[in-house]
């Protein structure tokens, strides 16, 4: 009687498995296979810059440098100042404060996407086409400051558990030599924390790419590349705002819908990369956002 | 530049950038806190939405979130758990160990709306079940199921050894070990998982705004097929109206109530997380 329950057990536990890597490999193959089609139908005008769908004209370069648009604006806001706020609570501040900011930080790191999607169209925009005059504050440049306080909280937590796992001896070591603080960080902790805190921007990088509710609110959605190409104060359109708007527009097999879904597998591929090399460089540590 | 200028330079960026960072997420807190309150009343809680929720209430909203990522954690559950399980304590093989942690974690990494157009894809039109309550929970369960496998495993797997060896002296069989021993010390672990997984869930909108969700007039659903409101959506559906002062007022509150829920759900899992910790400790 036991080994037929522990039989069953072992069975039950082994169909779990096999049902949740299904579940995954499905996702993966529908997504694949609906977006893969959009290539022979449309050819190479997939890579032009217009997108017209009365014109059955599908062309994806406008969303593409939406998305990266916005993703450099975030990791150039946000990285400096995660680093460097994450150097303050894990080697200046008291270590009785610690447990509070990171639990305080996993909490904001919570806080769902259109929340920060209302913040940004209610507030953010607003403050921005003040700032600069501009007809309207929904802009590329919005959309970037408001994935960057999105992925702040993701940066600072990784990147202080990241200085935390350096051994203190390291730091001991340096300080004996008479260091300074900024040249033990510079030239001590920060090389050795290395790979870890890019595994940290990494899964913040992931995070940016993927954004919608918040993109699809405060980027404005113009699908156009703005001319010069710098000029992040003119609305933009990202892969994924342009999901969430136009998907339920189109019809189910046609180019249109399967133009967007091509987008869609282009989004997942690169963000799949994006998290594989950083899970290479950081272990999973029961955070609540991971 | 002398070396001490350098260190004082450090310094300042250091705990300006701490200054900013604290302010903007303070400020970030107030804000929704302070917007919300004003909207928030106890008519605001127990009353149906009106004319596409600029008057009324959210109360449909409330339970239909609740709804949506209880039966989405149902399902996910049992099958995460069985998952964590046959990783820690019968997969032995290597080869497949990294490949199921390298599906599991590119499925973590996915974006949500990914999910939405999956199930646009494969349920709504490949399998015609139409836009249901049902539907939504089954994409938040997948959508979750990373986060539920690696808890669960961690707790599982972080177990002693001398545990499943004293086990195995007194006698019992594999499958003994793991329900007499192991799951009893791994479950809080793994409960831990579930809590994170609901405060997820229930603050994602990009899943289910095309396979789940009615942007108004649907009520408490009779049935597994019908479509749910949720406050995700529903903040939405305010928000692209946010040049209307009393559905932007609305958003807001409707928002205080969303973040209320996920605090609820994240704090439960991190006073468990803490308690589990020490557990191990001792």
């Amino acid at each position: 009687m036991f080994v037929s329950v522990s039989k069953a057990g072992k069975n039950a536990v082994i169909t779990s498995t096999i049902i949740s890597m299904a579940i995954i490999v499905i996702v993966f193959a529908v997504i694949g296979l609906q977006g893969l089609q959009a290539i022979p139908e449309a050819g190479w005008s997939l890579l032009s810059r217009s997108w017209n769908p009365g014109q059955g004209e599908y062309g994806i370069l406008s969303m593409i440098y939406g998305t990266t648009a916005v993703t450099i604006v975030a990791l150039l806001i946000a990285v400096p100042v995660g680093v460097l706020s994450a150097i303050v609570i894990s080697e200046l501040l008291p270590s009785r404060y610690r447990i509070l900011v990171k639990s305080s930080l996993e909490v904001l790191a919570g806080i769902p996407s259109i929340i920060y999607g209302l913040l940004g169209v209610a507030v953010l925009s607003v403050l921005i086409g003040n700032l600069f005059d501009l007809s309207t504050g929904r802009t590329i440049l919005a959309g970037g400051i408001i994935l960057a306080i999105m992925i702040l909280p993701i940066i600072i937590t990784l990147t202080e558990d990241a200085l935390q796992n350096v051994p203190s001896r390291y730091r001991e070591a340096a300080k004996v030599l008479g260091l300074y603080n900024y040249e033990v960080m510079k030239d001590t902790i920060l090389p050795i924390a290395k790979s870890d805190i890019i595994g940290g921007i990494l899964l913040g990088l992931g995070r940016a790419m993927g954004e919608t509710m918040a993109m699809m609110l405060v980027i404005g959605s113009l699908d156009r590349i703005p001319d010069p190409f710098y000029n992040i104060l003119v609305p933009g359109q990202t892969i994924t705002s342009k999901l969430g708007r136009e998907i339920m527009e189109s019809a189910f097999g046609s180019l249109h819908f399967n133009s967007m879904i091509f987008m869609g597998l282009l989004l997942m591929a690169a963000v799949f990369t994006v998290t594989i090399i950083a899970q290479r460089n950081i272990r999973f540590g029961g955070r609540l956002y991971e | 530049m002398s070396r001490s200028l350098k260190n004082r330079l450090f310094l300042f960026f250091c705990w300006g950038s701490l200054g900013f960072s604290v302010f903007v997420l303070v400020f970030l807190v107030l804000t929704i806190v302070w917007n919300g309150f004003q909207a928030l009343s106890l008519e605001f809680l127990i009353l149906p939405s009106k004319s596409f929720g600029a008057e009324g209430g959210i109360l449909y909203q409330i339970i239909g979130s609740i709804l949506l990522v209880f039966t989405a954690v149902l399902m996910a559950f049992p099958i995460a758990l069985g998952t964590a399980i046959y990783k820690s304590e019968y997969l032995k093989n290597e080869r497949l160990q990294r490949m199921s942690d390298m599906l599991i974690y590119g499925l973590n990494g996915i974006p949500s709306v990914i999910f939405g157009i999956f199930g646009l894809i494969f349920f709504v039109n490949l399998l015609n079940t139409g836009i249901s309550w049902f539907v939504g929970s089954i994409i938040l369960g997948i959508m979750i199921l990373p986060t539920l496998v690696l808890t669960a495993y961690q707790s599982i797997n972080s177990i002693p050894h001398h545990y499943r060896e004293s086990g195995l002296a007194l006698g019992m069989n594999r499958w003994g070990v793991i329900t007499e021993v192991l799951l009893p010390m791994g479950i809080q672990g793994a409960f831990t998982g579930l809590l994170i997984g609901l405060a997820r869930a229930v603050g994602e909108t990009a899943p289910i705004m095309f396979i789940a969700t009615a942007f108004s007039g649907a009520g408490i659903p009779g049935s597994l097929l019908e479509p749910v409101s949720s406050l995700p959506t529903h903040i939405l559906a305010l928000a692209q109206n946010a040049t209307d002062p009393t559905a932007l007022q609305n958003a807001w509150g409707a928002s205080l109530v969303l973040i209320t829920l996920v605090g609820i759900f994240s704090l439960t899992a991190l006073y468990f997380r803490n308690r589990y910790k020490t557990m191990i400790v001792r």
